[in-house]
């Protein structure tokens, strides 16, 4: 419980110093901090807005420690500000939406190349220089080292434009409403295969060289020769003695992985014109929506520090001496 | 090195490299073109005049994606050189100092970790505004160094307790010189995986910053070919070769820079090796152990 308390107030520091650059960031630049924040919105915004989106963002009069501490007030009051391309809708309602369909996709795609990634990992490892490991070995390697931006234009381009299998874009089809219907769900899962694929492909690599890895290194341990020596199954020495212990450091990658994930995920949006983040932060982006970009920052610290806090809870469930401890 | 030479991953990674290396360098010799002027009809196709088709403003796929080529390499190499820096510094300072030092760095170093590392790079860039490839490399250097700090410290710690850093230790060497020369080589194979995943790092997330938009558009580089492509609907209009040709470029360089990657943590790593060269190792395993 102390562990699990410890790394709670690790992670509010991480998400104060994702607050604190937000603040400094526009500061430090050259030129009035104001005028950079909010010139994109020219005429358009009617003045009472602007003077409510400045004391969000903390521009009043005053020192600035009294700066920071009306924005950190306006952060965890949930107050993100209101976009600008968007306006009058609040960044966190523009986000919150868009976070939906981000997790949607990321869950579901982390979580089949985990467990396909995983197994292809251990397989490889068992059968250890036979072909298939070579086949398996090598396909990580590309899968892996190809950017995400490549393989999600690649996948556009094959299946989307040429064999024209899939849609090109849209998480669904427009002209359906969004409901609990077979219809709409069955269009979504439609319009989820190719973004889904793509991030499959970046990301199972990853999880088959370090599952591969880590069982090679304890295939020579004591316990799995003394396993072997008591005459256990073959599966059962693969599964219950090298692979349950290899899934440790597996779980703990995970959580640095979440970050390159998200960023993959960003990118996959971007290509497939999928309405998640990405394509949100990409409009944001070039009509330069200054509190949606700040904005996304602190969704997505906020997104990974959860992931990091379940991976933290599966790590004391996977490994018993952290419970005691 | 002469480990490296003989594995066979890592010949294949060096070979792709050092092909693109020349294509760069080479590239006046290998194209007439321009890369930043218009210099045919927008969106021709492949043809002999332009052996890569042209962009939507006419100007010369093969040229830019040569020229480009610069571009990717500097910022990679330079960044991951960055990126390594501050990490291995860190890390061997963090390590062999412990104490408060250790837990100021160690706390930093986490921090940073589960900052999420591409929304913290738009946000800067955004701010920056139309970042040049120089100052994307700074940025780059400054955000992604704690990976390689995390590994260099663990790997400093082992370090530490072996009996030449003791003597060196009681013969009164200095701090900074047992940092620079006791410590610094042997952990230098951590430093080469650290360089090796940061260049890789660095050329996806330049071309990934750039793809979105964030990057200088008058540079020439294989991220900005593709922010341009994406931005004239290459796609859908059926331009496919402005597309590809970044793609294709990017794919292989990546590739090659990861062959070299996955053969230097081979070496580092003697157990992790496939193949039919299994060497030694695998004999012995044949014969002694079964499929142990």
């Amino acid at each position: 419980m102390a562990f699990l308390f410890r790394r709670l107030a690790f992670y509010l520091a991480a998400f104060l110093a994702a607050a604190t650059i937000n603040f400094f960031l526009p500061r430090l630049m050259p030129g009035d901090p104001i005028q950079l924040m909010f010139s994109s919105a020219g005429a358009e915004l009617p003045p009472e807005s602007l003077e409510a989106l400045k004391l969000t963002f903390g521009f009043v009069d005053g020192p600035l420690w009294q700066q920071y501490l009306t924005y950190l007030g306006s952060i965890f009051t949930g107050d993100l500000g209101r976009s600008i391309k968007y306006f009058p809708l609040p960044v966190t309602s523009v986000l919150g939406h868009a976070l939906i369909w981000t997790l949607v996709l990321m869950g579901t795609a982390t979580i089949i190349s985990f467990i396909l990634g995983t197994w292809l990992g251990v397989m490889a490892a068992w059968k250890r220089g036979s072909r298939f490991d070579v086949i398996v070995s090598v396909s990580a390697i590309f899968a892996t080292s190809v950017p995400a931006v490549v393989t999600s234009l690649i996948v556009l381009f094959v299946f989307g434009f040429t064999l024209d299998w899939f849609p090109n874009g849209y998480a669904a089809d427009p002209s359906l409403d969004p409901a609990f219907t077979l219809q709409y769900i069955s269009s979504v899962a439609y319009h989820g295969v190719l973004p889904m694929v793509t991030l499959c492909t970046v990301l199972i690599g990853g999880f088959t060289v370090t599952m591969r890895n880590n069982m090679i290194n304890l295939l020579g341990e004591d316990y799995i020769v003394m396993a072997r020596a008591k005459g256990l199954s073959d599966r059962r020495v693969m599964l219950w003695y090298a692979a349950r212990n290899a899934l440790l450091p597996t779980v703990s990658s995970l959580a640095i992985a979440i970050g390159t994930i998200l960023g993959g995920s960003l990118v996959t949006e971007v290509v497939f014109n999928y309405p998640g983040l990405g394509n949100v932060l990409y409009q944001a982006i070039l009509a330069r929506d200054y509190p949606v970009i700040q904005g996304q920052l602190l969704i997505m610290t906020a997104t990974m520090l959860v992931a990091n806090f379940i991976v933290d809870v599966s790590y004391v469930l996977l490994d018993p001496r952290l419970k005691a401890a | 090195m002469k480990t490296l030479l003989r594995n066979r991953k890592a010949l294949v990674g060096l070979a792709i490299i050092a092909t693109i290396a020349i294509l760069a360098i080479a590239a006046p010799l290998l194209t007439e073109y321009n890369p930043a002027t218009r210099t045919g009809r927008p969106h021709q196709a492949p043809s002999m005049d332009h052996i890569l088709g042209t962009t939507r403003i006419g100007q010369d796929v093969f040229a830019r994606v040569l020229y480009g080529a610069r571009t990717s390499l500097m910022v990679g190499f330079g960044a991951g050189l960055l990126i390594t820096l501050v990490g291995t510094v860190l890390g061997i300072v963090a390590g062999y100092r412990g104490g408060k030092t250790d837990e100021v760095i160690s706390f930093f170093t986490n921090m940073v970790l589960v900052v999420p590392n591409l929304p913290l790079l738009l946000v800067l860039a955004a701010f920056i505004g139309q970042a040049s490839p120089v100052v994307i490399a700074l940025i780059l250097g400054a955000t992604s160094w704690a990976w390689g700090a995390r590994v260099t410290r663990a790997e400093t710690l082992s370090v530490k307790q072996k009996d030449f850093v003791k003597s060196a230790e009681m013969m009164g060497e200095r701090q900074w010189r047992i940092m620079a020369f006791e410590i610094f080589p042997n952990v230098i194979s951590i430093v080469g995986i650290n360089f090796i995943g940061s260049v890789i790092f660095a050329i996806i997330t330049q071309a990934t910053l750039e793809f979105l938009g964030l990057g200088d558009p008058r540079a020439i580089s294989w991220g900005n070919m593709l922010f341009a492509a994406q931005k004239a609907s290459a796609l859908s209009v059926g331009a496919w070769w402005e597309i590809l040709t970044p793609c294709f470029a990017l794919a292989f360089l990546g590739i090659g820079m990861s062959l070299l990657n996955f053969a230097v943590d081979e070496i580092a790593n003697p157990r992790l090796r496939t193949g039919n060269r299994l060497g030694r190792w695998s004999l012995l395993v044949r014969n002694g152990e079964g499929r142990l």
